[in-house]
This record gives structure tokens, sequence and C-alpha cells, in this order.
């Protein structure tokens, strides 16, 4: 009896945490766009499908979910290597995108 | 017309001269070939010596070469070592985070605090492998001296300096690799991507200690794209010591020299060498654990993940008891400007006394840049809103609900204030104390 209220009260949290992830998000749709900002308009309205991400797309892409992007030219080319291997294991990223990632801080670096 | 000879010409030659005479041009001209013949067996012969000589100096090399490189390995390592101190400028870096906190709590008197400094040491050896080992060197006030009136006082200041994790990354392959070492564990996402600066709010959420946030053993883990757009799916799937018994027994609680009672179960420890200095698990069972990502990109900027993730092993030191933890996490970003995870994690602790208890509990985040607003004003547009609720339970008494509201401003990418005020609700046990106020300064480097 104790184990089936306890598995109850732990389904209710997992609702709870469920609805405010969907609540919050639904909530703040009408904020992200209130200043029209062209970046957002232009990404809700492209309903084309992107054939191939560049290095560039999955820079903002992954490095966003965790923290502000750094700029390419805070690091030399080579110092990006040692980060973007850091970064392959910490966040757990494709190769192949890794290697994009790369590229594109390689040679926006300047060095 | 008539035909004028010679003199000589018409000297008389008789026919057993000339036969002499010819006889004598034919024995010479047999010489002369045996002597050709001769000599071109000698030219056949000095060339097959000297094809001879040829072979035998390409294989006295050969067998130089093989002399000096069997010296060379005995001398070297059979895969030597890269010189990684050549090129220490960008195969050893040091990045990371430091952090400087004012707080004020219920009932207590206002402080600066935490004057912390978190760096990691990077060293690439070459592209497929890196060891990379966080700190966390902390300022906290010393120990305490006992005074003449019986009571206790503080004394001076201590440094602690903590290993966060210590690993070595081996990238076997575009879809594997291998993780050894004392490893952040991907038992949700926090303690790999959100502790320290790259968190929005100054301290963690209260759930998150009812999970060990490292781990000694050893890891695979990997990602797989699913076609070009940037979808993917990540695992992880590792074995580490788990987590141990402050007692040793498998009892809920134990009693401490001031008479305390105190959780028995320790996450944070075993790691694999004794105080004593002995090398040993404190149990015989190790813990395995997992997780399985799932990551969706809509946009660059919009994206959401899904992730589930768990351990389970013994605990107590007879390896009779298990600790077991799920965890469900979730990150949904919505443009630039918003974003919003979260984790929710349940636990079981089988024990001696009291048979199964859970700790468990949850937490939201939601932050919004109102760089979204477009005010053209960069005291507003590099603010962003910041707001959490969590909740945790320990399983033995102890609830605790806390919101948070606070901002974050970006003084660069990598120069943070935070400013939070926590509203908190304890009850049980050890009830933690009320509501707080907090500032901190953090930077990324």
């Amino acid at each position: 009896m104790n184990s089936l209220v306890s598995l109850k009260r732990r389904l209710a949290a997992l609702i709870a945490f469920a609805v405010a992830m969907v609540t919050i998000s639904g909530l703040f749709l009408p904020l992200v766009y209130a200043g029209g900002n062209a970046e957002s308009e232009k990404a809700a309205n492209n309903t084309t499908e992107n054939p191939k991400l560049t290095g560039a797309d999955l820079y903002a892409i992954h490095c966003n979910r965790c923290h502000a992007e750094r700029y390419p030219k805070e690091f030399q080319a080579s110092q990006w290597k040692t980060i973007i291997t850091h970064m392959r294991v910490r966040a757990n990223l494709p190769a192949s995108q890794a290697k994009e990632i790369f590229k594109y801080l390689q040679e926006e670096s300047g060095n | 017309m008539g035909i004028v000879q010679s003199p000589c010409a018409m000297a008389v030659v008789s026919d057993e001269d000339f036969k002499k005479l010819a006889d004598l041009v034919g024995q010479l001209n047999a010489k002369v070939q045996a002597l050709e013949q001769a000599h071109e067996q000698d030219q056949q012969t000095i060339k097959q010596l000297e094809r001879q000589e040829g072979t035998t100096k390409e294989m006295a090399n050969m067998t130089q070469q093989k002399a000096d490189a069997a010296s060379q390995q005995a001398r070297q390592p059979v895969n030597p070592a890269p010189n990684i101190f050549n090129a220490a400028t960008h195969n050893v870096m040091l990045v990371g985070d430091a952090e400087i906190q004012y707080g004020k709590t219920a009932g207590q008197h206002s402080s600066f605090a935490l004057a912390d400094i978190a760096p990691i040491l990077l060293i690439r050896a070459n592209d497929s492998i890196l060891f990379e080992a966080g700190f966390d060197i902390r300022l906290q006030n010393g120990s305490s001296a006992t005074l003449q009136n019986g009571q206790t006082g503080n004394l001076g200041s201590q440094t602690s300096v903590d290993v966060s994790f210590a690993q070595l990354d081996y990238l076997l392959n575009d879809y594997v690799t291998v993780v050894a070492g004392d490893m952040l564990l991907p038992l949700g996402t926090y303690s790999e991507r959100a502790a320290g600066w790259l968190n929005k709010m100054p301290d963690d959420p209260l759930a998150r200690s009812v999970l060990p946030g490292s781990g000694v053993g050893i890891q695979l883990r990997g990602a797989i794209p699913v076609g070009d757009s940037g979808k993917l799916v990540n695992y992880a799937v590792y074995g580490v010591n788990g987590p141990g018994s402050v007692d040793g027994t498998g009892n809920s609680t134990f009693k401490d020299s001031m008479g305390s009672i105190l959780p028995n179960l320790d996450l944070g420890g075993n790691v694999g060498i004794t105080n004593s200095g002995n090398n040993a698990n404190l149990h015989q069972n190790p813990s395995g654990g997992g997780r399985l990502g799932f990551f969706v990109p809509l946009h660059p900027h919009y994206d959401f993940e899904l992730g589930v993730s768990g351990q389970t092993g013994a605990w107590d030191s007879a390896g009779r008891r298990l600790w077991s933890g799920a965890i469900l996490d979730a990150a949904v970003h919505i443009s630039p400007y918003f974003e919003v995870k979260g984790e929710y994690i349940n636990s079981w602790v089988e024990t001696d006394d009291i048979g199964i208890y859970q700790p468990h509990g949850w937490w939201v985040q939601a932050a919004y840049k109102l760089a979204a607003l477009n005010l053209d004003l960069p005291i507003i547009s590099n603010v962003e809103l910041v707001s959490r609720y969590d909740t945790a339970a320990d399983g033995l008494g102890l609830k605790t609900n806390r919101a948070t509201a606070g901002l974050v401003y970006y003084f660069t990418n990598t120069l943070l204030f935070e400013g939070d005020y926590e509203w908190l609700h304890s009850r049980g046990p050890d009830a933690l104390p009320g509501n707080a106020f907090l500032l901190q300064l953090s930077c990324g480097f």
C-alpha cells in the first residue's frame, strides 16, 4: 500500500515536471517574438528544410545549448583543436559535426 | 686503253708461300675469335660478380637497418609518446571559471563568500588522446578552536583543493570515445554541462544532492548523427566503483561523534584508494549506468533534447544493498533568447533497517534574454531574466521546496553578474535555513 502511494507521488511529481516544462515554454513564446527581432522572425518563417548545416550553424546550435558563444578569434586555431576535442567528449558531439565546427573556427580564427 | 701495273705487283709469289700465308691468317683469325670468346666470358663473369656484390651490399644494408631498428626499439617504447611540451602553447591549455559571491540568508549575517577558482587542465597528446582534470580551489573559515569557556570559535582560514574530475579521453573512432579515470557522470546533463559559470544561478538545484556528480571507472560514449540536419542520438555506458557506506553497514543512518544522526549513504566517496593508502573498492560489486539522449535542432537556436539515464549498484560494504537512480532530463531552446531546461530525479536506497527509501526531486529553470525586445539599449539588452523552481526530498524526512528569481548581466560573453532571491521552504530534521539573497560575479576563461 505504501509503495503504491509512493509510486503515485512519484508519478505526480513527474507530471508536474513535464507540465512545468511545457507551460513555461508556451508562456514565453509571445515574449520571444515581442521585439520583432529579425533573426527570430527569419528562423520562424523559414519553413524550407535546411539541406545541410554549415560549421557556423553547428557552432551556433551546440555551443549555445550550455553557454554564450566564444568568438572564433578568442583562440588560435591550434587551441581550438584542443577545445573542440574537449567539447566533443563533454557535450557528446558527433565526430563529423565536431570536425565541421573546427573547420569553421580554424578559418575564422585568422591564424 | 692499257693497264699499268706497279713493279711490286708484278713480283712473283709462289703458290706454296701463298698457302703458308693463308694458313697463318687462318690461325690468327682463330686465335682472335678464341680471345673474343674468352673476353665475352670474362665480361659475363665480371657482370655476375658485380651483381653478386650488389646483392651482398643490399643484404648488408638491410641487416644494418634491421640492427639499427632493433637497437632503436630497445632504447624506446614501441609507440614513442609525442613530445607535447614542444607545443605547450596549444596542446596544453587551462580553461575553467572563477566566482566571487556575496550572500545573505535569513537568520544569518550577510557575507562575502566563495572565493572560488575552478580551472580545467587540458592536455592533448595527439588527435585522439586528451587528458582533462578539473580542480576546485576554495577559501573557507578555518578549523574551530575551543575557547576557555568551553565554547568554540573560528581560527584563521583554510584553502581546500578538490579534484572534481580527472579523466583520460581516447577517441577510438567517430562513434566511440573511451573515457577512464574520475569521470563526471552522465546522470542527467547538469554535472557535465551546467556546473560553475555555465549555470545561470549561483547555486545548484536541490535535487542534484541525491545523485553522485562523479565516479571512478571507465566509460564508453559517443554520438551518432541522424541525417544532415543536425539531429543526433548520443549515448554513454559506464562502470564505476559506485557509492559507499559511511560506517560500512547497510543501515540508513549513522551517529557521528557529536551525536548527530546523518545519512549513511555516501555518494561522493569510494574513489578506489582508502585513506590508509590501500588500493581497494569499499565493496566488491561495481555499479553500472548510462544515458541515452536524442537532440533535435529545428534551426540554429531552436532545438530540444530529451534524455534518460540511470545507475545501479551496491553501496554497503557487504555488497548486499543496492543504490539505484533514474533521471529524465529535457532542454528546449526557442530562439537565441529563451531556454527552459530541467531534470526529474528519483533514486532508491535499499537498507538493512528501514527497507527501501527514495530520495527524489526535480527542477525546472527558464531564462529569457531581454535582447529579444530589440530596444537598442545595452543596459537592457545585456540582461537575462532567470527563474527556477526546484524541490528535493532525502527520503528520510527532510523535504525542501524553493522558488528562485533573478537576473544575469553580461559584461562580456564570459564575465557575468548574477543576482538571485530564493524563497525556500524546508521541513523535517536538519531543515535548511530560510530565504536567501545571492550575488555572484562569474568569469569563464
